[in-house]
């Protein structure tokens, strides 16, 4: 049986949970979470200082599209939105927000715009700042966002596979949880190698940390190219 | 409390609200992706739908009764105007399938195949009628009188494969035209 049999079964398997798991992995490999995962993926990387924390930054970040795709599927399946309408609404603006997000994002790891939540205050702006600083509330909207822009077959695949399930079972919540955690499933799969990766390659040689410097420069500045290109497209 | 932008080193300095912001325009697509809508769905919408109420939305053809065979089917490849790989390859197969086939009923008008794009205006009834929620295949039959729609998603998994894309499809459109919607 080859690869994408397998994946047909798994993905019409009649166990719900299991057929969302595997539409999910599908998700994560087609062209356009593959691009705003590996984004994810440097973004997360940009402070590779410790490893507990680059985890985490993973995890949070599949937290976040997890909001995205429970909270649309919530919509759909408990308040009863059109999904045609939900599907092309985010489709025609999907693309719209990843350019921007990108070049943003580029932009942060380049350290021309830093994101600083300065300032004194109340609880709540201490949490956020320290949430802010360690990159969670980043990974978190990160996640979400990328969740949200849909390209033409990651929309295939969670409006025409994952809502039909969901509506049939009634389960905005698990399902697409379940679904949303496959698809971030290389991002905290990455993150857990780069942890190990840049650890052991900064005890060879002691340079670790130009390494890193240099390989988020790269990054970044495809990032900028790339948001450019996507914002062109919307403008030409 | 007041935005706080400061320029440092010729570095812009994002405030608190700033943030906020970010985070509020996630939560405005959700809320534009709401007041967009304006009936409420349900399950039926996007599972194969039978309606009898339906078939007089047909934009492209007469219903379906004056025609001597009684079953018809349409096959129709919904697709965006920036097309994906998949996406194209989807709609190529796909012709190529009832070309192939399906010459004859594609001549006598018992099978109808095009590609729309759901970005058109034009289009709007057909692909409101069928419920495209974008690049997708759905199939359409008219039998006794009434309109059942499908969409077909396990012709994705198999775009590596033309041979097998071909042989599935074809198994389907076989069934759909003797009127067999199992």
């Amino acid at each position: 049986m080859d690869f994408m049999a397998f994946m047909e079964t798994m993905g019409t398997y009649n166990i719900p949970v299991v057929a969302a798991f595997f539409i999910g992995l599908m998700t994560a490999f087609s062209p356009c979470p593959l691009t705003t995962n590996i984004t994810a993926v440097a973004y997360i990387s940009r402070k590779l200082d410790n490893s507990r924390h680059t985890i985490l930054v993973g995890l949070v970040y599949t937290l976040g599209r997890m909001a995205s795709y429970a909270g649309l599927a919530s919509l759909i399946v408990y308040v009863g939105l059109n999904t045609q309408d939900i599907a092309l609404f985010l489709q025609n603006y999907g693309e719209k927000i990843l350019g921007p997000v990108l070049l943003i994002v580029g932009l942060v790891m380049l350290e021309v715009i830093q994101l600083n939540l300065g300032g004194r205050g109340d609880f709540l702006n201490k949490s956020m700042e320290k949430l802010s600083e360690k990159g969670y509330l980043g990974g978190f909207l990160l996640g979400m966002l990328f969740a949200l822009a849909f390209c033409p077959f990651s929309a295939v695949l969670y409006f025409g596979m994952l809502i039909p399930l969901a509506l049939k079972t009634h389960d905005g919540l698990i399902i697409p949880s379940v679904f949303a955690l496959a698809t971030g499933l290389p991002v905290i799969i990455s993150s857990i190698l780069l942890v190990n990766g840049v650890s052991k390659l900064g005890k060879m040689v002691n340079k670790a940390q130009t390494i890193e410097k240099t390989v988020r420069r790269m990054l970044a500045t495809l990032f900028v190219a790339v948001g450019i290109y996507y914002i062109l497209r919307l403008i030409i | 409390m007041a935005v706080k932008t400061k320029t440092e080193q010729g570095k812009i300095t994002l405030g608190k609200n700033q943030m906020i912001v970010v985070a509020l325009v996630s939560l405005a697509v959700l809320a534009a992706a709401y007041m967009g809508t304006n009936q409420p769905a349900n399950a039926e919408q996007i599972q194969t739908t039978t309606s009898t109420t339906l078939a007089k939305d047909v934009v492209v053809e007469k219903p379906a009764q004056q025609q001597d065979s009684q079953v018809k089917v349409e096959v129709y490849h919904f697709h965006a105007t920036n097309q994906c790989w998949s996406c194209k390859t989807l709609g190529e197969l796909a012709e190529k399938t009832v070309n192939t086939y399906f010459k004859n009923e594609l001549d006598s008008g018992r099978l109808k195949f095009g590609h729309i794009n759901i970005q058109l205006a034009q289009n709007a009834e057909l692909t409101n009628k069928y419920g495209a929620t974008g690049s997708s295949l759905m199939i359409g039959v008219y039998k006794d009188g009434k309109f059942t729609k499908e969409e077909d998603t396990k012709v994705w998994y198999k775009l590596n494969n033309e041979e097998d894309y071909l042989a599935y499809l074809k198994g389907v459109l076989d069934k759909r035209l003797k009127g067999d919607l199992s």
